[in-house]
């Protein structure tokens, strides 16, 4: 065991500073939000920059793009940007959850758009949750039915992230009703120009319409994009959630203990013991998921598959999230009130249910923990084994 | 002892209720969160219906009646998320009637032409009893009022307004006149969380003797009113968040069984219902006290209900929006509203937090 850099990634570190020193702009400079679309072409371009000066892809193997180092060079890189404002999270998707999707299980013509992803060049987004399938995804109801050499998809999305800035999205939808739900569900790639798309912004309470209603209404989807096998939808999803629930834990959140911190002292508080033990507490609560991530770092380096660790860093980070937000609601005072998009710790605080929620939400977390990490029975369920079409709705 | 509301009482309950239920419908919600945070028809409905006047002694055309009753009003408020500036102007005119101070405004109180704000809530941490603005003699009774005032609720709409402000090492209130334009009085109107009306308030005015509260009691008096109406606010909130989840999570289906058939639902909903019973025990004996037997206990027992209702509702709305999941994520539901509330309100007069800090100095050193 040792904690420390290794003398590579300590040069590393210096490297990654010096450049971000001179290419990035420190935390607490920019004033001004800016909007939801230029937030997303922002990210595009932060992106391509990264990867120009070849920050892209850090631990992705070479033969996608990647520069093929251990992962602690991309957590490296990653505490080291913590401090400055540029984020690629409306990229999340992509890099987060599609590209190592189609690592796994894409053909070698899908999996050409992941080097146009760690480009910046294509945004996608997760069409996945339907007005009656959230939690029990697996219920979903939209149909594919085969066409020669098409899929021809009709049914409807919802809560799908920035599809209104997508080039291309993943998609689940039922391939054969009479299977049980699991088994009939394949995984395709949708182009989103397609003309049988229409999106629907839905605003949150941020003040943002940062997710959509989806409709699909005819969409013809070529054969050659279907991902894994007709029915094999389900097990390459779990592979998007798998990495969508360790992107949500270690995203980029444009607040950090530090910044918390900051906060408090420019408010004159810090010296109220109360806000003192608040600001501890939060300090605790990071301390946990930073260690965490190194164990499971450790584990997926040496080739081994994190343990329950891994599973609890998602509901972890977002109760992190909420505890945090509640202190800066304390520490801003009167101003807690305001409605201010541009006031970080607001947005954060409203946005709470994105993180709660999106990716599978805290008790569904708990759930996969119960099972997995401790080994408890499945919750039962009556519709083990019986074919969809014939699910009571 | 008796915790059962008098005839007279559920009288004026059920009259918010329906009132509020009728008239404070979402589409009315939203069109005064567009427009500048105040439903007008539905405030001339209330004065009409004499709610506004219930807590006005009878000498200024009131019912003579207290804060218990203008709590159970501000509760259907709360339920139905309404749009008026209703415990702002009554609890200051509580204040004004109490001191004989601002009387020529009581009338238009009752019948709705008159809006009051108090403006309490102080920058920084955010302290009411610690006032920033400061008065200074300018002769005969008058003072001079120099500082600003963040987050007062309902200034915009505002005909007066009552500034707390130290002077001579004491706290005073002075009343405001707002109803013609002065130099020396700026209001900035402010964006809130829940779209109620707010404003930022820069003075530096005089003000005539006869407009002065020169008690120094009196700013806690009406603090404690305050936390008192704001929770009873807080308490409805809370009933209408629950009594919409329950609603959501015994509909919708997941897993071919209604969300309420997990537990993880269904106990996270008797918490927040729990902890609704908890605040509605605290707020209706602490406005009880308040106006009954006033003094150190009166004043504890309100910090405790001003706990709860902080930290309580604001349990109680994050459960109410958690469990509907996505669905309520999307604003054209109404439940967030019930969460923006929540929200507002748990750190309007201070957090659950500040409530805990005053409460533990007066129960430690008694
Ligand atoms: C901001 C945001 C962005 C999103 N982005 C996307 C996206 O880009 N693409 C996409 O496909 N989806 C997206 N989603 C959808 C998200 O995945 C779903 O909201 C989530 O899976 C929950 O489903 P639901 O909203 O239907 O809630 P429901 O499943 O209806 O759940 C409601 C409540 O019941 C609880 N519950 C449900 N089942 C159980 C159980 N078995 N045990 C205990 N409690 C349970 C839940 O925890 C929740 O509190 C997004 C959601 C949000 C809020």
């Amino acid at each position: 065991m040792d904690i420390s850099d290794t003398p590579e990634e300590a040069a590393f570190r210096a490297e990654a500073r010096a450049w971000l020193d001179e290419h990035a702009t420190p935390r607490g400079q920019s004033t001004e939000e800016p909007d939801l679309g230029d937030h997303v072409q922002r990210a595009r371009d932060w992106q391509r920059t990264l990867h120009e000066h070849g920050w892209a892809g850090l631990s992705w193997p070479e033969e996608f793009g990647g520069r093929g180092l251990p992962g602690a060079f991309a957590t490296v890189f990653a505490e080291e940007m913590a401090g400055f404002e540029e984020t690629t999270g409306s990229l999340t998707v992509s890099l987060g959850m599609v590209a190592p999707t189609l690592m796994a299980h894409g053909t070698p013509e899908q999996q050409e758009h992941i080097a146009k992803m760690l480009r910046g060049e294509e945004l996608w987004c997760q069409l996945f949750s339907e007005p009656g399938a959230g939690s029990d995804l697996a219920t979903l109801g939209t149909r594919a039915e085969r066409d020669g050499d098409v899929w021809v998809v009709n049914g409807q999305k919802v809560w799908t992230s920035l599809a209104q800035f997508a080039d291309y999205g993943i998609l689940l939808a039922r391939t054969d009703p009479d299977l049980p739900k699991h088994t009939g569900i394949s995984y395709f790639i949708v182009d989103m120009n397609d003309p049988g798309i229409e999106i629907r912004p839905l605003v949150q309470m941020t003040g943002q319409a940062h997710f959509n209603e989806t409709f699909l209404t005819d969409v013809r989807i070529p054969a050659e994009n279907m991902v894994g096998g007709v029915g094999e939808g389900w097990s390459v999803a779990r592979t998007t959630l798998t990495s969508e629930r360790s992107s949500i834990a270690g995203g980029n959140s444009g607040w950090s203990v530090e910044t918390l911190i900051e906060e408090a002292r420019a408010r004159g508080r810090c010296d109220d013991p109360v806000v003192r033990q608040q600001l501890a507490a939060a300090h605790c609560r990071a301390e946990v998921l930073k260690v965490m991530g190194y164990r499971i770092r450790t584990a997926t380096s040496q080739g081994r598959f994190p343990g329950p660790e891994a599973l609890a860093m998602k509901l972890g980070y977002a109760r992190h999230w909420v505890a945090s937000t509640e202190t800066a609601m304390e520490l801003l005072g009167a101003d807690a009130t305001m409605y201010d998009q541009s006031e970080p710790w607001q947005y954060a605080f409203l946005n709470q249910f994105a993180i709660r929620l999106g990716g599978g939400t805290d008790e569904v977390q708990q759930n996969i923990i119960g099972e997995l990490g401790l080994g408890l029975p499945r919750e039962p369920s009556a519709d083990r084994g019986v074919p969809w079409k014939d699910l009571p709705r | 002892m008796n915790f059962d509301l008098s005839e007279e009482q559920q009288v004026i309950a059920d009259l918010a209720a329906q009132l509020f239920g009728d008239l404070a419908t979402t589409e009315r919600v939203k069109a005064a969160e567009q427009g500048d945070g105040i439903d007008r028809e539905l405030w001339a409905s209330i004065a009409e219906a004499g709610l506004l006047a219930l807590s006005l002694p009878e000498s200024a055309g009131g019912s003579g009646m207290g804060l218990v009753e203008l709590c159970l009003v501000a509760q259907q408020i709360g339920r139905t998320v309404a749009p008026v500036p209703f415990t702002s102007t009554t609890v200051a005119a509580m204040t004004l009637a109490e001191h004989g101070v601002g009387t020529d405004l009581l009338p238009g109180v009752a019948d709705g032409s008159v809006i009051l704000a108090s403006a309490l809530a102080e920058t920084g941490a955010n302290d009411p009893l610690a006032p920033s603005v400061i008065a200074t003699r300018s002769g005969d009774g008058a003072v001079r009022l120099v500082g600003e005032k963040p987050a007062v609720p309902a200034l915009p709409l505002a005909t007066a307004v009552l500034v707390p402000a130290m002077l001579d090492g004491a706290t005073i209130l002075a009343l405001v006149d707002l109803s013609t334009a002065t130099a020396g009085v700026e209001i900035t109107p402010l964006k809130t969380t829940s779209r109620e009306s707010q404003g930022h308030l820069t003075l530096d005015v005089d003000v005539p003797a006869s407009h002065v509260i020169d008690d120094d009691a009196a700013l806690e008096q009406l603090f404690l009113r305050s936390i008192a109406a704001l929770s009873a606010v807080q308490l409805g909130v809370g009933e209408g968040s629950v009594a919409m989840a329950a609603e959501h999570v015994s509909n919708r289906q997941q897993f071919g069984r209604p969300l309420s058939a997990f537990q993880a639902v269904s106990q996270r909903a008797a918490d927040a219902y729990i902890f609704n019973e908890a605040i509605r025990s605290t707020v209706y004996n602490a406005a009880w006290q308040l106006e009954n037997e006033p003094g150190d206990k009166a004043r504890a027992d309100t910090l405790a209900a001003a706990y709860w209702s902080s930290e309580g509702t604001e349990k109680v709305v994050l459960a109410a929006q958690h469990l509907h999941g996505g669905v309520g994520a999307d604003i054209e539901y109404p439940v967030h509203r019930y969460f923006q509330w929540g929200m507002q309100n748990a750190t309007a007069l201070g957090t659950a937090t500040s409530h805990l800090v005053r409460l533990g100095d007066q129960l430690a050193t008694r």
